[in-house]
């Protein structure tokens, strides 16, 4: 009964660290399911958009729900990586409860991406995403500029814990207005581009895939969670740019 | 042409790279999200070159992306990661930004002017944008998540 108890608390601890780090739905119910499956249960979990619950099932039929809150989500690619290959460590290799616990701590604990190093990887891509939709030399360059300046202070704001949609607003504000100093200082021959690119950096492209991904596997409550999520983190960029060009008095068109 | 297909891959292969890192992905997946980046957005520029493929933005980003897809879910048995590490970052680049500007430069536009005549002309400009936005949007997700459903075997048995 007690690893019973801890093979439930551990998946669902294990279902809601997936999700937190960016799972699709189907990744997190094939994942679990393989683990349950290793020590000889079986699993099905409801996804809700702050928490999931994991009912595992006992071959004696018994059954027990574990809920965890999955917390603020913060997309790691790494840790998805990981978890996938716990799961198969169970599954092939039989790992134990215990161990399995202790490689997922350390997976749960693992430091985030150099922070420098992503502002630049950042900047670099925004400035490139110019040069794709024709933006000229000048503009990419500003682009590049406004981008690192913006994704600095989101990475100083999250930090402090401010509200991620004030964060939107306030990173898509400076980054055009600094954008805008293409088309003030008439540095290049691009500047509206300059401007549309600046801010591109803030669509929450991830999520919003996840929210397509579940929706084609049937998760629609998560696809209508991920995707509002989405659209009210859009929307805050949309304001925080329309704001940065009417101070700079800069058309759109 | 060579040269605009190079320059198309090399700046793809750049965002993929750069907007992978938000993701915080291992190591080893940079390389092939610039590889897939670069495949999936050259493709679709020989697709929309008129003396090539001549396709509409929409029909050929959805080819595009289920190239991105497919690669992607072969791809990542090699490496041991998950299909989705790649597939992501790899489809960010062919998100219609502009277009998307464009949907909500013409709707802001829209509330500001009270004439008939420029309602009507940014009304206009938001639909005309919004619906290629959505259209590529839709083209873009499915294109790219549809083989990770179809090769379900090798996508989520990628890390074993």
């Amino acid at each position: 009964m007690e690893r019973f108890d801890e093979a439930g608390r551990f998946l669902s601890e294990y279902a809601a660290l997936l999700l937190r780090s960016g799972a699709t739905c189907a990744r997190v119910e094939k994942n679990v399911g393989r683990m349950a499956a290793g020590w000889g249960l079986s699993s099905t979990i409801t996804i809700l958009p702050r928490h999931v619950t994991v009912s595992v099932i006992a071959p004696d039929k018994e059954t027990k729900n574990f809920l965890t809150d999955t917390g603020q989500t913060s997309i790691s690619f790494d840790k998805i990586t990981k978890l996938s290959r716990l799961s198969w460590e169970v599954a092939d290799r039989g790992l134990r409860i215990e161990d399995a616990r202790r490689s997922f701590l350390q997976i749960a604990l693992a430091s985030p991406a150099n922070a420098v190093w992503v502002l630049f990887a950042v900047s670099c891509a925004n400035g490139a995403f110019c040069r794709l939709f024709s933006g000229d030399a000048v503009a990419s360059l500003v682009v590049f500029l406004a981008t690192m300046c913006g994704y600095y202070l989101k990475q100083v704001m999250l930090a402090h814990k401010i509200d991620v949609r004030l964060v939107f607003m306030i990173c898509a504000f400076v980054s055009s207005v600094l954008a805008c100093g293409d088309s003030l200082f008439s540095l290049g021959t691009t500047p509206e581009i300059a401007i549309g690119t600046s801010v591109l950096y803030l669509v929450p492209g991830i999520p919003f895939l996840n929210s397509f991904s579940d929706m084609l596997d049937k998760h629609y409550i998560c696809f209508f969670c991920r995707l509002t999520d989405t659209v009210v983190l859009t929307c805050c960029l949309s304001a925080g740019l329309c704001a940065g060009m009417w101070v700079m008095r800069v058309g759109m068109f | 042409m060579i040269e605009k297909f190079l320059y198309d891959a090399f700046f793809a292969a750049i965002a993929a790279i750069g907007f992978s890192a938000i993701s915080n992905p291992p190591k080893t997946a940079y390389i092939y999200c610039a590889l897939i980046a670069a495949a999936g957005h050259s493709a679709r520029f020989l697709l929309m070159t008129p003396e090539v493929g001549a396709l509409n933005i929409i029909p050929a980003t959805a080819v595009a992306s289920l190239i991105v897809g497919c690669l992607a879910v072969i791809l990542s048995p090699v490496a041991k990661i998950p299909a989705e590490t790649f597939l992501f970052p790899s489809l960010l680049p062919m998100i219609p930004g502009i277009y998307a500007y464009k949907t909500f430069g013409g709707l802001a536009m829209c509330l500001f002017h009270d004439s008939e005549t420029d309602f009507l002309h940014y009304f206009y400009l938001f639909s005309n944008n919004g619906f290629v936005c959505l259209s590529i949007i839709i083209g873009m997700v499915v294109g790219g998540t549809l083989p990770v459903f179809l090769l379900k075997r090798i996508a989520y048995r990628a890390t074993r």
